[in-house]
């Protein structure tokens, strides 16, 4: 318990450290931010009036404080464009890059765990030495480009999947559980999911391989071996209770990373999730609206970071001692 | 780090660089700082906008031509503007567009705000291009309310500007549409004078082959506000003219009609009346009243709570309730484009919403753009079903309206990727593309491969342009500009750069809008040799392939400054 | 360094030399023994190569309008002898952009290495040797600069400064570097406590020279093994930013064609020439760097497995 106390407390200087490299980042980039509103209806005077809405026309250290105070009310402002509050169109399409992440980094590690262990037992085979390079091949592969050419053939050219977007036109449903157990939206999150999915297994993969190669070589499978059990079921067993740690923590770690690197994912796909709105919002200089996308992604990162740690504490207690060794 | 290989292509075609280059100017006594510096061409970036970055990139070879060094430099829009529209100072040339709205049809906007000297400063003269002759004209045509010495006096603003070239006009890009011809009968779709299919008279007129009644259609640029009182995004607009009225609209030729007025009657030079249909409703079901028409020009003029659409009654001294259906304005001035200009563009808002939301606001520092719109109702042909304004809008017929639509739903999907606007249109999960930015060849190769798609062009009212800084040497003499844009082969920009799709331009009238355009300045005569000789005549000086100023004239500014 | 590795030169410890050397020659053995290290060497020579020759290979300036023989825009021709690749939408060589693409990934990969290297590498000897608060600190410092969304924060920087390949690589050595110090760092703390740095230390040797002299050489394989890692990332990363648009608009890389291809449809024309091979290269020249590290991880550091 009292790791885990500090690992909060931690968590939340890291977490008042970004927040306050993103105010600095966005208050001190060059450019007035109220280029965006090029029209022809602004005079100079709406132009200062606008900058006091904002608060622009106060000392620097003001500015922090007050944005702080907001942060701690879970205010977070205005969109310049669209004069809404930034919490309310975040929130709008969160569920959707949260729904997108899961389900990828769940098919991911399914596969993942289900092909590593199947990799360890065909260790030195032709089949290892051919899949081996193909796996590191699709962790290297670009996202975009997967996305890409998956979009090309199995949209554009074979017509099986819609080409973007989250919804069909016009879907209405009463609550957003059954939108994301509708077919139509199923139909949508297909390929976008399978280029996530395409891309993480390697991780879970490759781990599970190397813990179950260990698994192998240990005293008590050999044991096992020569009391007649079937050498398979014990390897399974044993690989699975020494590879859900690192499994599981780099599934948190993963999850953290994803929904701020899922951006480019997309974009591709038009799918209207918290990547494309920062995209749009830092395009269009819709500062508090990017800076809150922004911020929304970093406190996943470092929620997901502490959960990683706190799952790795509570699942082994060695830790403390692994580390400085 | 790139060693940039001569460029061959057809804008050098029929000239012999260097025989030309040894006649003009003899090559001695250039002091280096009569050269002129390096002149730097603001672009889109490529992903932007590809025709525009094309088009900077054949500008640049165009006029390095001439002997001028020139560096083309894309910028992200939020500092191109900046640097353009903000600071206004600092900056060579530029690539810029100015859009089409029904609301241009009327020449006015354009003819006065582009070019008059008092926008030089902070509206939309950015170029600074200063000139009393042609403010003279601007003003006059504004206040001619008789129609044939109007179009005199529009037609020599465009003589004027052709002149002095304070742009070099590229082109009237198409603008592109397309819908599906087994869903919505191909004669109910209108085509506007110089906007194209995606107009209101299409989505009231639109009917139904099948029992598909709902219109699915595009959009590429996220909803900002769905609000009568404030219009930002490029595709607000198309919302707030289906759900709020107004006293006429911009019909199909481009001119002015009643609409939500009966009748609109010029008294005399500064009077005019409207006569408010009957038994129209707002969409909660309460009677539209002259009350609500006058309010609703009187709501833009309460102090600056209403910056977008103040200057649209800026001319109005007065409005009133002159009998039950009968509301009298009193202009300030003559205006001959007010019809267009105010009554087609004001938003009828009803009173009973607005009149408490502008009694609160007149004591609050914000203005009406920092508040929602409450209820979301108008008495247009549609109303609100609802908006989510990153994805999507819906919209219903308003049964009870006198001119209902035929189509039952109405849903605009924002979708800003051409790719998959053109696999929706291609799975029929969209039936109408409203707003297109990608490739029109790619379209066209759709709808050979889709007979259902049926694709439709427009010149456009809008046009893409070069922009010279008239305010700093050497683009402060007409020569110059004359010469840079005469260096442009038009047909080459709108082959290579538009893909064909677009007419040449010269005038910021666009020839769609046929009554004002002055024939007289198109086929402007252009050629690397004719930019040459008007060069030489104006006493500039080509020496070891460099540009160099008349003599007397030095360089005073630093390259990219 | 130079400083410290003329001093190098100066002490007569041939010891701690030939530790240094066995560990270069063993390095240098790696490919000998492993077939994924060889295959990865081999790919990083061949795009080298294709950088550095560049100018010969490309047919065509890749930014150059092309024009047919009609005085046409060449846009959008499909591959032939004239243009192995075909041409983009907007009539430039294909072929010609993925040879200069080259330079530009090398330019940026090598860079970002070699900074998220020094950066790394710097902090985690001051953090490992001398502990304390100066431990803490840099340490913090790493753990925010790991709860930072990568992506977003690159783009965000881009945006605001200028989009430039440079800002790129600022961004991804101000963000990656926490990886490569933590592992130094833990290899210094093992390597500060074995008995020849405690006689350096009982000599007399400034904490100066103890550090860059005996420790610095232990983990310097350690240094350029996560350098290797972070040549992959910093071209995954370019080709990411690019891809939204916050790219450098004049440098032709793999993620501006890419960019190029999305945003001119060359997946509704199945333009497949255009924007598979650039998709490739990133791949080979990524995978490359798996392979060499994990190579190099077997053969150098056998007990970092676990």
């Amino acid at each position: 318990m009292k790791f885990i106390g500090q690992r909060l407390f931690h968590s939340l200087f890291v977490l008042w450290a970004v927040v306050t490299i993103l105010f600095l980042m966005f208050r001190l980039m060059p450019g007035n931010p109220l280029a965006a509103y090029i029209s022809e209806a602004l005079s100079e005077e709406d132009q200062a009036s606008i900058m006091r809405q904002f608060g622009l026309d106060r000392p620097l250290w003001e500015q922090y404080f007050i944005y702080l105070g907001n942060l701690l009310r879970g205010e977070l402002g205005l969109s310049f464009h669209q004069r809404t509050p930034v919490w309310e169109i975040v929130m709008s399409v969160f569920p959707n890059t949260l729904v997108l992440v899961a389900t990828g980094l769940i098919v991911a590690y399914i596969f993942g765990i289900i092909a590593g262990a199947f990799l360890a037992w065909k260790r030195g085979t032709w089949i290892e030495a051919v899949t081996i390079p193909v796996v590191l091949g699709t962790r290297a592969a670009p996202e975009l480009w997967v996305g890409m050419v998956l979009l090309a053939i199995l949209s554009f050219n074979l017509g099986w999947f819609p080409s973007g977007g989250a919804n069909s036109a016009g879907a209405f449903y009463d609550s957003e559980l059954q939108r994301f157990l509708s077919p139509d939206f199923l139909a949508h999150l297909a390929l976008p999911a399978l280029t996530l999915a395409l891309y993480l297994q390697g991780i879970p993969l490759l781990l599970m391989r190397s813990t179950m190669l260990d698994v192998m070589h240990e005293d008590f499978v050999t044991m096992a071996r020569m009391k007649g059990l079937s050498e398979w079921r014990i390897v399974i067993r044993h690989a699975a209770r020494n590879a859900l740690l690192p499994v599981v923590t780099a599934f948190a770690i993963s999850f953290g990373q994803i929904v701020g690197g899922n951006v480019v994912v997309e974009t591709v796909f038009s799918w209207p999730g918290l990547g494309r709105l920062l995209v749009a919002a830092v395009s269009n200089s819709d500062y508090p609206l990017a800076q809150g996308a922004f911020l929304l992604v970093s406190v996943v990162l470092v929620v997901m970071n502490f959960v990683a740690d706190v799952i790795y504490t509570l699942l082994d207690p060695r830790v403390s001692h692994a580390r400085v060794a | 780090m790139l060693h940039r290989r001569t460029f061959l292509g057809s804008l050098a075609a029929g000239v012999s660089g260097t025989a030309l280059l040894g006649s003009i100017a003899p090559a001695s006594a250039q002091a280096a700082n009569e050269r002129i510096r390096k002149i730097v061409i603001l672009s889109d970036p490529q992903s932007a906008s590809p025709q525009a970055f094309q088009a900077a990139q054949l500008t640049a070879q165009a006029w390095r031509q001439l002997g001028l060094e020139v560096e083309v430099r894309p910028l992200p829009r939020q500092q191109q503007s900046q640097i353009v529209w903000y600071e206004r100072e600092r900056w060579d040339t530029t690539m810029w567009r100015m859009v089409g709205r029904p609301e241009r049809s009327d020449p006015d906007e354009l003819i006065y705000n582009l070019f008059h000297s008092s926008t030089a400063r902070a509206g939309f003269n950015f170029v600074g291009y200063n000139n009393p002759d042609y403010d003279r004209i601007a003003e006059q045509q504004r206040q001619a309310t008789n129609q044939e010495q109007r179009r005199a006096l529009v037609q020599q603003a465009q003589t004027m500007i052709d002149r002095d070239q304070p742009y070099a006009f590229l082109v009237h890009p198409f603008n592109i549409g397309a819908f599906n011809k087994t869903i919505w009968d191909p004669a109910s779709i209108v085509t506007q004078s110089g906007v194209g299919i995606r107009n209101f008279w299409t989505f009231i007129g639109a009917s139904p082959l099948t029992a598909q009644k709902t219109m699915v259609l595009n959009a590429r640029f996220t909803v900002i506000a769905v609000h009568p009182l404030y219009v930002s995004g490029a595709t607000d607009s198309w919302i707030t003219d289906l759900i709020w009225d107004r006293l006429a609209r911009v019909g199909p030729d481009g001119l002015p009609r009643p609409w939500a007025a009966e009748k609109i009657e010029w008294k005399d030079e500064k009077t005019i009346e409207a006569t408010i249909r009957t038994g129209m409703k707002w969409h909660d079901g309460q009677p539209v009243t002259a009350d609500d028409v006058v309010f609703s020009f009187q709501a833009p003029a309460q102090g600056d709570k209403v910056p977008m659409y103040r200057p649209f009654v800026a001319d109005i001294e007065r409005v009133e309730k002159a009998g039950d259906n009968l509301v009298r304005f009193h202009l300030k001035q003559p205006n001959a484009s007010f019809v267009t200009s105010s009554l087609a563009k004001i938003n009828l808002v009803p009173k009973h919403v607005w009149e408490p939301v502008m009694r609160d606001i007149a004591n609050r520092p914000e203005n009406i753009e920092q508040i929602r719109d409450p209820s979301t109702i108008g008495s247009g042909p549609f109303k609100m079903v609802r908006a989510r304004l990153n994805e999507e809008i819906v919209l219903d017929k308003f049964a009870d309206h006198w001119a209902a639509p035929k189509m039952d739903r109405w849903i605009l999907r924002i979708i800003p990727n051409p790719e998959a606007t053109i696999g929706m249109l291609r799975r029929a999960e969209l039936n109408f593309l409203a707003d297109y930015g990608g490739d029109p060849e790619v379209l066209e190769q759709l709808a050979r491969e889709v007979p259902a798609i049926q694709v439709s062009k427009e010149t456009d009212i809008g046009f893409e342009f070069v922009a010279f800084n008239n305010r700093r040497a050497p683009f402060n003499d007409p020569a110059f500009r004359r010469a840079l844009s005469q260096a442009l082969d038009r047909n080459v920009m709108v082959n290579a750069a538009w893909n064909g799709f677009a007419v040449t331009a010269n005038s910021h009238v666009s020839p769609s809008l046929r009554f004002w355009h002055a024939a007289a300045v198109d086929n402007m005569q252009t050629g690397v040799a004719l930019a040459r000789q008007t060069l030489q005549q104006a006493g500039y000086r080509v020496s070891g392939n460099r540009l160099y100023y008349p003599a007397g004239r030095t360089e005073t500014l630093q390259p990219g400054e | 360094m130079p400083a410290s590795l003329e001093s190098t030169a100066a002490v007569p410890a041939p010891s701690r030399r030939s530790r240094f050397l066995r560990t270069l020659a063993r390095a240098a053995a790696v490919p000998g023994r492993d077939p994924f290290a060889i295959v990865g060497l081999t790919i990083y020579l061949v795009f080298l190569l294709v950088a550095l020759f560049a100018d010969h290979l490309a047919s065509r300036d890749p930014l150059e309008i092309l024009f047919q023989a009609n005085g046409r825009l060449a846009r959008n021709l499909p591959p032939s002898s004239d243009f192995l690749l075909g041409t983009t939408h907007l009539g430039r060589d294909i072929y010609s952009q993925l040879i200069y693409g080259t330079r530009a990934a090398l330019i940026v990969g090598v860079t970002a290495a070699i900074a998220v290297m020094i950066i790394g590498t710097l902090v985690g000897l001051v953090s490992g040797y001398f502990g304390g608060w100066i431990d803490s600190l840099l340490m913090r410092l790493a753990d925010i600069a790991l709860s930072i969304p990568f992506l977003p924060f690159v783009i965000v920087l881009t945006a605001f400064l200028r989009p430039s390949t440079w800002n790129i690589v600022l961004a991804v050595a101000i963000l990656l570097w926490p990886n490569t110090a933590r592992v130094i760092r833990s290899q210094v703390l093992t390597v500060r406590e074995r008995a020849y740095v405690e006689a350096a230390r009982v000599t007399g040797a400034g904490n100066g020279r103890i550090l860059f002299v005996h420790v610095a050489p232990n983990i310097l394989p350690l240094s350029f093994l996560y350098g290797s890692i972070a040549i992959g990332w910093a071209i995954l990363t370019e080709a990411s930013v690019s891809f939204l648009g916050f790219g450098d608009p004049d440098v032709v890389s793999w993620g501006y064609m890419l960019q190029d291809a999305f945003v001119s449809q060359a997946l509704s024309r199945g333009s497949y020439h255009w924007f598979v091979p650039p998709g490739i290269c990133i791949v080979l020249v990524v995978v490359a760097g798996f392979f060499v590290s994990r190579g190099y991880e077997e053969v150098l550091f056998p007990k970092l497995r676990d």
